[in-house]
């Protein structure tokens, strides 16, 4: 027999066997005791490769703000603004229309300004009844999760009937997520 | 008010599938250095990582909307990096500037290599000295996570080529390594 520790498996197939999760078992690797310190010694040489890369990230120089600037500039270049919305209007002659771009963001604004709210995914769709609006919320650690959303509701329907007269056939809240406040830097 | 900072990273990358930019700063700020050390650790170049997560960047922001679990956001930025990096490393090298490099790094040997602080610092130079396809797939499988498959893709190459370089580079790693059992 040859191979590593007279095994007959070289290095290449026990770093095969290591990440099959060492399945099926081989007992002619698993009882032999240079296999073993071999792939001992792999598996910590991944894991010190995993600390490298967080200790780089953890230790590299903050984000240079004109890369920064750079990138949110393309960003917002390449925005989405969604299709448009037909607005009600007194005069039949004028067709008036808002993106779904801008809706979102008074329904983002009008929902976070709910305490303990965080508003995720706002999905609108138009029929002739006109808008139905379906978010997604997050609420912070104890806050009251049933209050916080219908609060949320009556305020997104609130602020698009304020500023966009679109026809608002429904809202619908859905919590999907519990948040608690960090005090990451953003 | 709110405070995006403290949202998840699902809600954030939602918000960003919306077009929300703000949450995207978030998320940028957030997983930035990770990617950018990712990409240092892909393409061996401080200023390569930045172009390529400035990319990687952009383009994720524009296909968001396909992004399957948004709670996987670092991950699924962490794959288009790799990608882009690969298509830099591609771009960027004659073949036979390649082999040069390699002699240079090659006079700096173990028992030089040995005399570092720590075990992180000597495994960083012994990966940074790797060949690159080599390098490449070490940094994919053992700080990406990937598959064997995933890996094939990201690089353009096929599975076979991938397992052989691995097994270089384990080899090496191992030998290299071998002061600091």
């Amino acid at each position: 027999m040859t191979g590593i520790g007279d095994s007959g498996y070289t290095l290449e197939q026990l770093g095969d066997y290591l990440d099959s999760g060492r399945l099926p078992a081989n007992p002619a690797i698993d009882d032999n005791a240079e296999c073993q310190a071999v792939l001992a010694s792999l598996e910590r040489f991944g894991t010190l490769s995993r600390d490298l890369v967080e200790r780089d990230a953890a230790s590299s120089p903050a984000f240079d703000e004109s890369w920064f600037g750079a990138l949110l500039a393309q960003v917002t270049l390449e925005a989405r603004a969604g299709r448009d919305l037909p607005l009600s209007s007194a005069d039949p002659r004028t067709r008036l229309s808002i993106t779904e771009g801008a809706v979102r963001e008074f329904v983002r604004a009008a929902g976070d300004a709910v305490d303990g709210v965080l508003v995720g995914r706002c999905s609108l769709s138009s029929s002739d009844a006109g808008v139905a609006v379906d978010i997604s919320i997050s609420v912070q650690l104890g806050t009251p999760v049933q209050a916080a959303a219908e609060t949320v509701r009556q305020a997104v329907y609130t602020e698009l009937l304020k500023h966009t007269e679109l026809l608002i056939e429904s809202v619908d809240v859905t919590v999907t997520d519990v948040h608690v406040v960090t005090s990451e830097d953003s | 008010m709110s405070d995006l900072a403290s949202a998840s990273d699902a809600l954030l990358a939602e918000r960003s599938a919306d077009g929300d930019t703000v949450a995207f700063a978030v998320l940028v700020r957030r997983h930035g250095p990770f990617l950018r050390a990712f990409a240092t650790r892909l393409t061996g170049s401080a200023a390569d990582a930045d172009d390529v997560v400035q990319e990687a960047l952009i383009a994720g922001w524009n296909q968001l909307d396909s992004l399957a679990d948004p709670a996987k956001v670092r991950g699924w930025f962490a794959s288009i990096v790799s990608r882009k990096a690969t298509d830099r490393i591609r771009a960027r090298r004659p073949v036979a500037e390649l082999d040069e490099q390699r002699a240079e790094l090659q006079e700096n040997g173990p028992e030089q290599r040995a005399i570092t602080t720590s075990q992180l610092d000597a495994l960083g130079a012994i990966l940074d000295a790797l060949p690159e396809g080599q390098r490449q797939c070490w940094v994919l499988k053992e700080m990406g996570g990937y598959s064997y498959e995933e890996i094939a893709e990201q690089t353009g190459t096929t599975v076979a080529v991938v397992r052989g370089r691995l097994a270089r580079a384990r080899a090496t790693v191992i030998a290299e390594m071998e002061v600091w059992r």
